[in-house]
């Protein structure tokens, strides 16, 4: 971890894989390009196997081309179908059993900040709403009370999409899924208001319908829990399968959803935002 | 045999746009070339899901994509 651990040493270039060479030349390791540059460079993800139009996946690219600092930064998922586009990128990626993710984050995030203790080593939890809400629940509330600072990213699919359409504490009442054939009976958990009771600086929301949003989004949760507490992403990324949606309509449905129940909201602590301001000051100020 | 996206680089290149390139799910499959002002597919990497199609005609009504019947010629060129 770190830009030295990237560079490839003087004369090994001719054996190393093409891809590897490519992100290093044209990859984003020591340099910022902004979001609106996607497709344009090299990005950290490569190939994956996650489904034809999976919004989750879309966001998972966003997020990478978000990060501050790939080069140190530790991505932390877990079973569900996230896991297969994490474990594609060329930033370090570790497995948590299943609901623990929050725990092994927390350790982490400690381990990290005693080993390096002059610089910033990000820690980002990307996980289901299974993985988050229901099974890892108490990992999840106990890593905010305790205050650990990491991002906390919840990838919203409502549904258990990798074991074939069980219902999670996050789908809509109502919904009828695979697994759940007599409809939910119980309403959708308010994730967002439990992050800000449970000790979160810094709490967003959002469907993914604008790349710039969504990277400004991820890049201030990761700034804040650097030096404040605990942050957290409520992000809604449909399963185009469990909930039948024909792949072409996937963003359309993203825009729907954004204007009824995942309408943006940012919600953050004074200090957090007194930060923020300051730090983007800082950056118009070298752009300009 | 599928079907992948196919962007009209000479009607693209009449916009300045990169839209769909925004919306791929898929990293590095719809990239934007700068010295010709277009989107190209890199064929191998598209899953033929379309969203560049709903970006680019739905939304844009600029329908400078097309899905095609993928080749091994085709993605010999990519
Ligand atoms: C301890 C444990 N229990 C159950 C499972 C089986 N399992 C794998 S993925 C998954 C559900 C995934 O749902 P979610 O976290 O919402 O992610 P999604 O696949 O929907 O993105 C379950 C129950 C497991 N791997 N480990
Ligand atoms: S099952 Fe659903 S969430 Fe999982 S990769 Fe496929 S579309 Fe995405
Ligand atoms: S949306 Fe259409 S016009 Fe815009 S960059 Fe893509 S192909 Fe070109
Ligand atoms: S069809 Fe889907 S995967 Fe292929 S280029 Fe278009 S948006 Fe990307």
């Amino acid at each position: 971890m770190g830009l030295e651990y990237v560079k490839i040493s003087p004369g090994f270039e001719k054996y190393m894989p093409r891809d590897y060479v490519d992100l290093v030349k044209f990859g984003p390791f020591g340099k910022t390009y902004d979001v609106m540059e996607l497709g344009q460079y090299k990005e950290l993800v490569e190939d994956h196997p996650m489904c034809a139009g999976c919004y989750m996946a879309y966001f998972i690219r966003v997020f990478y081309a978000a990060l501050p600092n790939p080069e140190d930064t530790i991505v932390l998922g877990t079973a569900g179908c996230a896991r297969l586009a994490l474990s594609q990128a060329a930033v370090p990626f570790v497995y948590g059993n299943y609901g623990d993710t929050n725990a092994v984050a927390s350790g982490l995030k400690r381990a990290l900040s005693i080993r390096f203790p002059d610089k910033h080593k990000d820690v980002v939890v990307v996980a289901g709403d299974g993985g988050l809400i229901d099974i890892g629940f108490g990992m999840t509330m106990h890593s905010w009370f305790r205050k650990e600072k990491f991002t906390t990213i919840m990838v919203d699919n409502e549904v258990y999409g990798n074991t074939g359409g069980q219902e999670s504490g996050m789908s809509p009442k109502g919904v009828q899924l695979k697994m759940a054939p007599l409809g939910k009976k119980f309403d959708k958990i308010n994730a967002v208001e439990l992050a800000k009771i449970a000790g979160c600086v810094y709490v967003a929301k959002l469907a993914p319908t604008n790349p710039k949003r969504i990277a400004r989004t991820v890049r201030r949760a990761i700034l804040a829990a650097r030096h404040f507490g605990p942050t957290f992403i409520h992000a809604y990324t449909s399963c185009n399968i469990e909930y039948s949606i024909p792949t072409r309509d996937v963003l359309a449905d993203a825009r729907n959803r954004e204007k009824k129940d995942f309408k943006f909201y940012e919600w953050m602590t004074d200090e957090v935002k007194e930060f923020l301001e300051e730090v983007e000051r800082k950056e118009k100020e070298v752009k300009r | 045999m599928y079907f992948v996206a196919e962007v009209n680089e000479k009607e693209c290149s009449k916009y300045n746009c990169k839209q769909c390139v925004l919306f791929c799910p898929e990293p590095n499959c719809l990239n934007f070339r700068a010295s010709t002002n277009s989107a190209w597919v890199w064929y191998d990497k598209c899953k033929g899901c379309e969203i560049c199609v709903y970006v680019c005609s739905d939304l844009l009504k600029r329908h400078c994509i097309e899905m095609v019947m993928v080749t091994p010629k085709a993605t010999a060129k990519s």
